[in-house]
């Protein structure tokens, strides 16, 4: 099924879940349904592939499991920081790891963004495209991008999961819009 | 084009993409993930230890140094009690060897202290190795009497050996006397059964002694369990497990033994790391002076002995960070030493049989660098010296091309950062597969997430000197080396890895 991208995130309240589920089997459960998917879109929004998509899940959800019980975070914002850290950094393994497949796919849409050049407007701008683009950029800003625009984190979330303070990620978001605008005016190069 | 933040998040919200989860997928790893949570929180038992034991609970207590004396006596002592319950081929096998060498290990306070016990069956010696240089031999031989080597002091002293010992037995590491006191003991109760460890069906003797006189922590021992393993093949014992009970039936300590058979050991206190100006005080004639004019000779060496332990040199690379920081989230770390490592012996003519020989890997397609810096002598953490291998369990295997022996694997991941990297696990085998004659030498994956069998050995905060792991002289020709992601990503990292023997060939041809 298609559907949209850039679903706004749920304001809940579960701290209360977070620190039963370290002990609690069915807490644990309530806490996957709350975040599978939108773990899911996230690694399909970073991995552009369904499949592997499910497997990056799958990766991510089994490292909470093996480390729930020592986990010391005690709210909600603790854990969804903690698993979009480890969503991050599986899907950054996976990007890295397929990198000469993924410069390849960018090379091949970015030719085929060339040719349509004279015709292109804003609104005729695809998921294959604008995701070929994203992936010149740095896995970590290819992180942030999707954090802010395709999870809709606030900077405050997206500096917890990715380490850094909040005033560094709305500098480097603004520079790597600059970026990704270069890229798709026409230089596959990207930031390299 | 876009101009700002609201422009692309325009953009964004009119791209369509297929990211409706698959509901089949969803509920498959619900169950799968509930399961591995549920799986987590059961404490495996390791294989080749005694069910119910607390390891966690048992590094927290302060073990004194009586422990391994007594787990040491306790050996012998059992070693000769069993003679009438099927266990005297084991014993008469184990007592043919020439050398036995025991590395204890030591649970204490999140730390794991190792020894090395030296004992030459014929000559009826005792080396004690500390971790701190620290050394006692044990001549109920021809010699008689007790040598200490105190390394902070740098000196030697020697006394008359103990009167009493553990169980009231006098000789405590003579275990043939030991052996004919506690034997006589009509409540001495031997339990047989099987054990796996590596692969490999042993045959498991437990005996249980009530009141062994003797104390840990200032608590006293109100009971021991002892543990022996023995491989059904060769009829000599290759592990021992010890669990020392306090008054109310708790654990006070425990000790793993790993047992091997050399062909060659120590002549004298000073192959084994003694400095020969270390000053003598012989207590027994009220000698005191420097070497070279001591009234007796200590342990004099055999002319035919070409052995020798030295410390191994190890080169270091740079350092890369000052202190060594804790990551609190890590359960069992090792605490920090808080000073160089000290010199770990090794036979004379040691040498790190890793170098340039040839690696492969779980991972053929590393991320970063090649297989080839795991052996090229580059420790330094830079980009150019380090493999990066994918997310989940993945190892590097290093053909050392022959068969050696191996006394210690020293392992560098990433040191740039104080990392710990998860279930690191050391293996030793002749098959290149590992599917038989494993022998794990370290095994830190206390969940067994990696499915090798639950390991004891503490997590460790990676630094510039490395991890070294006791070798406990196994002989094989392949080392694997297994990690599992570590605390700042999912990925493995290898910076070197050294293997400290010598060829099999070269050792056999003495």
């Amino acid at each position: 099924m298609v559907a949209i991208m850039a679903k706004p995130v749920e304001q809940t309240g579960h701290d209360d879940l977070v620190v039963l589920a370290k002990s609690q089997t069915a807490a644990l459960g309530r806490l996957y349904d709350l975040y599978y998917e939108r773990i899911f879109r996230f690694c399909v929004h970073r991995l552009f592939n369904r499949s592997t998509a499910e497997d990056v899940t799958s990766s991510v959800f089994l490292t909470v499991a093996r480390g729930m019980s020592r986990f010391e975070g005690r709210t909600e914002q603790d854990f969804r920081s903690w698993v979009y850290t480890i969503a991050t950094n599986q899907a950054n393994a996976h990007i890295r790891k397929t990198i000469r497949r993924q410069r390849l796919l960018g090379n091949a849409v970015a030719q085929r963004r060339a040719r349509e050049q004279d015709s292109d407007e804003w609104s005729s701008l695809d998921w294959p495209i604008l995701y070929a683009a994203i992936q010149q950029l740095k896995p970590e800003h290819q992180t942030i991008l999707t954090l802010r625009f395709f999870e809709n984190m606030d900077y405050d979330d997206i500096a917890r999961v990715v380490g850094a303070r909040p005033a560094t990620i709305r500098v480097m978001l603004h520079r790597i819009l600059r970026k990704l605008q270069k890229v798709l005016g026409g230089d596959p190069g990207g930031e390299e | 084009m876009f101009e700002n933040e609201r422009d692309f998040r325009k953009l964004v919200a009119g791209i369509e993409t297929n990211d409706e989860p698959n509901a089949a997928h969803r509920e498959r790893l619900r169950r799968q993930m509930l399961q591995t949570f549920e799986q987590a929180g059961v404490r495996s038992v390791p294989v080749i230890l005694n069910p119910g034991w607390d390891a966690h609970a048992a590094r927290k207590l302060a073990v004194a140094a009586a422990v391994l004396l007594g787990a040491s006596a306790a050996i012998w002592v059992w070693l000769g009690s069993a003679g009438g319950t099927g266990f005297g081929r084991v014993r008469a096998a184990t007592e043919k060897a020439p050398w036995l060498l025991a590395v204890a290990k030591r649970y204490a306070n999140d730390d794991v202290q190792t020894e090395q016990h030296w004992c030459d069956l014929a000559a009826r010696k005792t080396y004690v190795l500390a971790e701190d240089g620290a050394v006692v031999g044990y001549d109920y031989g021809t010699g008689q009497m007790k040598v200490s080597y105190n390394p902070r002091l740098k000196t030697v002293v020697v006394s008359d050996l103990p009167r009493t010992g553990p169980f009231g037995v006098a000789a405590a590491y003579n275990f043939v006397q030991a052996f004919g006191v506690f034997a006589s003991r009509e409540d001495v109760k031997v339990e047989k059964s099987t054990a796996e460890q590596d692969g490999r069906t042993l045959r498991a003797y437990a005996v249980e002694a009530t009141d062994p006189a003797f104390s840990i922590d200032g608590q006293d021992v109100a009971g021991l369990r002892v543990t022996v393993f023995a491989d059904p093949k060769t009829k000599r014992i290759v592990a021992a497990g010890m669990e020392y009970r306090g008054p109310a039936g708790d654990v006070l300590a425990r000790e793993d033994w790993v047992v091997s058979y050399p062909q060659a050991g120590p002549a004298s206190i000073y192959d084994v790391g003694v400095p020969r100006t270390a000053r003598v005080s012989d207590m027994r004639q009220g000698y005191r002076g420097t070497p070279g004019n001591e009234p007796a000779p200590i342990f004099t060496p055999a002319p035919t002995s070409g052995f020798r332990l030295e410390p191994l040199r190890i080169e270091l690379p740079k350092r890369m960070f000052v202190g060594t920081p804790q990551d609190g989230r890590t359960p069992h770390l090792e605490k920090p030493r808080g000073a160089p490592r000290p010199p770990f012996l090794a036979p004379a003519g040691t040498v790190n049989v890793a170098r340039g020989k040839p690696v492969s890997s779980s991972d053929t397609e590393p991320l970063i660098g090649s297989l080839d810096l795991v052996t090229d002598g580059g420790k330094d953490a830079t980009e150019d010296n380090v493999v990066e291998l994918g997310p989940r369990p993945q190892h590097v295997t290093i053909d050392l091309l022959e068969r050696c022996e191996i006394y210690a694997v020293v392992l560098w991941h990433q040191h740039r950062w104080p990392r710990v990297y998860h279930d690191v696990v050391v293996q030793v085998s002749d098959d290149p597969a590992f599917k038989t004659g494993v022998r794990t030498v370290f095994n830190n994956d206390a969940d067994n997430s990696l499915g090798l069998g639950a390991g004891r050995d503490l997590h460790y905060t990676e630094t510039y000197e490395g991890k070294l792991l006791d070798g406990k002289s196994t002989r094989g020709r392949y080392v694997r080396c297994y990690s599992n992601g570590n605390t700042h990503d999912e990925l493995n990292h290898y910076i070197e890895v050294e293997v400290y023997g010598r060829p099999v060939r070269s050792i056999e041809g003495n």
